[in-house]
């Protein structure tokens, strides 16, 4: 009995333990060879694929000169859905980045995701509005804008169900959108330019790119959102419309790259480059004859088809350099960057998103743009 | 089986199929009206109701008798080139042109004046046609042939929308077969909407759980095993695991990005925090269920605690064990989605997210039931092995199950040592 016993009972028990541990054993070492290489959806790989159509004039690309090759750790900026960040996926793609000798990794994000990952501490560098760039300095984390990419020009919508015709039909009504960002800020100015008030309306907090979902629902009578979410509202809901945008108020909101104060002084070099092929980007976009090649591009970025990408060119005005230039003076007024994020900032401490007025000009650094004019010169 | 699969699979054909949905107009030409009503673009393929539809043609009549001029030429420009792109669906489905000519402005103004010239005809209504005649003639009177910065910028007529009338479900269920389509475009990476790159992103969804259950069985096990086999370590551990399991994983979305970045990591600790707990006190559970007639004898035969851990705590639970695995895993897999929308958005959740916001359940479906068909066919496989590495169970085995398991216990590695062990042996006597 007792024979069998130690015969039969390491054959049942300790085979199997045995087996198992190889098995898992196994699993363990394809899984941790496999996760050990960092997967980058938007890794700012140069495609040599991606070139002009055919019907466009001949690209003026010369043979790229021999740049120094990328050093240090990549820049890594957060990046997401808004027209006018959008545009850096034409860097992107044609690995305009490499060739100026920079190392820069985008991070394609929603939007508020991208603005808490940077906060965090997990991003170099975020695409902000000027207004959100405050928010985000007195909540989370400070930052400086080097770079302004556009103002809004009508992609910011708030969009009213049929039988909302104007602002002033919002009363008592309520209204989606992402609380304490750029479309809160852009309602408020709304009410206010109708002589109304944040009490005449209820809102309801809503993350942005759900706002399409969300305007379908007959409690909703209205939302904010910026394009691609916009339109997509309105293709949603028949009869929908634009009630107040940001053209009505051009310059409320200008769109920018804020980067950490670190990074800023440690890699300032770096950050010139990066600035650099951001007026490369702007010089093409600005040329007709590629309209339908950047188009392909941005549009394969959000999902939508290049036809309906069309009109959010004119919904952001993309600043050429001697525009930013004009954007950058510190003046007071919609025209300056500075005397907007003024408005900004009043504007948070009187709806409580902040308690306290910030320093917003420890905010914003011309220098870079300057010495990227300069050196086009 | 089947039927359980056969009846939801019949309700979904029944609610799809049966004639209740209203007819709606697929758009397949389409123009922009210069209207308030219609404050967006319009692209073929698109769905509007018949009435609005109607009202749509009338704003780009409108717009024809009253144009409007642009602001500056090259505007003008864009603009007439946007009309002339507008006949691409048309002379794609009628091959007047090739795919790849899709962004050949040359080659529509070559359509174009072919259909003026009555050389191609079909698919356009007499109005169009007449439309596509004088547009025709503003446009070879400035140049023969297309150039870009030799086009007409003074408006040119706009195409009227043209569409067919057909069923129209409710965005949120598409037929079978529209899925059924999609599904095989999309994983063949032939998407209308591009390439999803659905089986790049399958296998980043799977490392994702893979790591993380991975990385929860190794911490958690050993110290549900302690749990299970001392009262001192269950009582230290157990209360507060208990309290744990009921805040939401997701709670510490943020925490997790502050502490481990946007990328991979987040995502398995999220996984990890999520099936720990459950993990814990399941198999602690079933450490505790373990025979203690197996544990006295063990002691009666002289055996100390490391013994009792590891030559009978563990075989013992093996077989119970493995089936609390097979549960977690499936628990794993419900944290997918939320693990893989922290940080930078990635796996299958991308597709899911994106193409839910536009509104594309089309294809949002197939990605669904490829996650739902992966846990299935794992839970499967593994019950199906659990045979192979339990036969003496006495649970259901099949006779596949039995026949892999005596292949594995000729090749096992111990039986092999055995072998070679025993020989020695056998020379001596």
């Amino acid at each position: 009995m007792s024979n069998t016993h130690s015969e039969a009972s390491p054959d049942i028990m300790m085979i199997k333990p045995n087996q198992l541990l190889s098995i898992f054993g196994l699993c363990a070492i394809t899984l941790f060879t496999s996760c050990s290489k960092q997967e980058s959806p938007t890794a700012s790989a140069p495609d040599p694929e991606v070139s002009t159509p055919e019907t466009a004039a001949p690209a003026p690309s010369p043979p790229p000169p021999p740049t120094p090759a990328p050093t240090g750790k990549p820049l890594t900026v957060g990046y997401s859905d808004w027209p006018g960040w959008v545009a850096w996926e034409i860097g992107i793609k044609k690995g305009w980045f490499a060739e100026e000798g920079v190392n820069v990794q985008f991070e394609w994000m929603d939007y508020v995701a991208s603005m808490e990952a940077y906060g965090a501490g997990k991003l170099d560098a975020v695409s902000m509005t000027n207004g959100d760039a405050l928010v985000t300095g007195a909540t989370a984390k400070p930052s400086v804008c080097i770079l302004i990419n556009d103002f809004s020009n009508g992609n910011d919508m708030v969009i009213g169900k049929s039988g909302i015709d104007s602002v002033k039909d919002l009363k008592g009504k309520k209204v989606a959108l992402e609380e304490g960002f750029v479309p809160h800020l852009l309602v408020l100015k709304a009410l206010e330019d109708n002589g109304m008030s944040d009490t005449d309306i209820t809102i309801v907090n809503t993350p942005t790119n759900d706002t399409p979902q969300v305007l379908k629902s007959d409690e909703i009578s209205a939302i904010c959102a910026w394009q691609p979410s916009s339109g997509a509202a309105l293709k949603q809901v028949p009869g929908s419309k634009p009630i107040y945008t940001s053209k009505d108020i051009p310059g409320l909101i200008y769109d920018c790259l804020f980067v950490t104060e670190y990074s800023l002084k440690y890699r300032r070099d770096d950050w010139v480059k990066v600035v650099k092929v951001w007026y490369r980007i702007v010089d093409y976009i600005k040329d007709e004859d590629n309209t339908d090649d950047i188009l392909s591009i941005l549009s394969a970025r959000v999902n939508v088809k290049p036809d309906e990408y069309e009109p959010f060119l004119n919904g952001t005005y993309i600043l050429s350099l001697e525009e930013a230039l004009i954007a950058w003076r510190n003046a007071p007024g919609l025209k300056s960057v500075y005397g907007s994020s003024e408005i900004s900032d009043a504007f948070n401490v009187k709806f409580e998103v902040y308690k306290e007025p910030v320093d917003y000009t420890a905010y914003f650094d011309r220098t870079l743009t300057k010495d990227v004019a300069k050196a086009m010169k | 089986m089947t039927c359980s699969f056969l009846l939801p699979l019949a309700l979904w054909c029944l609610i799809a199929y049966l004639p209740v949905w209203k007819s709606e107009i697929r758009i397949s030409l389409s123009s922009d009206a210069n209207n308030s009503d219609f404050p967006t673009v319009y692209v073929p393929g698109d769905h509007m109701e018949e009435a609005r539809f109607d009202a749509f043609r009338a704003a780009v009549r409108q717009d024809n008798t009253d144009p409007q001029a642009a602001e500056t030429a090259a505007a003008g420009r864009r603009a007439n080139k946007r009309i002339l792109r507008g006949i691409t669906p048309l002379a794609l489905a009628e091959n007047w042109i090739t795919p790849e000519q899709e962004k050949d402005y040359a080659a529509l103004y070559t359509v174009w004046q072919r259909i003026a010239l009555g050389e191609l005809s079909g698919g356009l209504s007499q109005e169009n046609l007449g439309i596509v005649s004088e547009n025709w003639a503003d446009m070879s009177a400035v140049s023969p042939s297309y150039n870009s910065r030799n086009f007409p910028s003074e408006p040119l007529l706009k195409l009227i929308p043209e569409g067919k009338s057909e069923v129209k479900r409710p965005l949120f269920l598409p037929a079978p077969h529209e899925i059924i389509a999609r599904a095989s475009e999309d994983f063949r990476g032939q998407s209308e909407l591009g390439d999803l790159n659905v089986w790049g992103r399958y296998l980043v969804s799977i490392r994702t759980i893979a790591g993380g259950f991975l990385l929860v069985c190794l911490v958690g096990v050993p110290i549900a095993l302690l749990c299970g086999t001392f009262s001192f370590f269950s009582r230290l551990i157990e209360p507060f695991v208990d309290f744990f399991r009921y805040m939401p994983a997701p709670a510490f979305g943020t925490l997790l990005i502050a502490l481990f970045g946007i990328y991979d990591a987040p995502k398995l600790a999220l996984v990890f925090l999520g099936t720990l707990p459950q993990l814990i006190l399941m198999v602690a559970n079933t450490t505790r269920m373990l025979d203690t007639s197996l544990l006295d004898a063990a002691q009666t035969l002289g055996a100390n605690r490391k013994q009792l851990v590891t030559r009978v705590v563990i075989p013992g639970i093996l077989p119970n064990l493995h089936n609390d695995i097979r549960i977690l895993l499936g628990w794993a897999w419900t944290w997918l989605i939320i693990a893989e929308l922290l940080g930078v958005k990635a796996g299958l959740t991308e597709i899911i997210d994106t193409q839910g916001r536009r509104f594309h359940f089309d294809h949002v479906y197939p990605i669904i039931l490829l996650i739902g068909l992966t846990g299935f066919l794992t839970d499967q496989f593994l019950a199906w092995f659990r045979g192979v590495i339990f036969p003496y169970t006495e649970q259901g085995i099949s006779a596949s199950a039995r026949s892999a398991a005596r292949v594995l216990s000729k090749v096992s590695p111990l039986r092999l040592k055995r072998a070679l062990r025993a020989k020695p042996v056998t020379v001596a006597t």
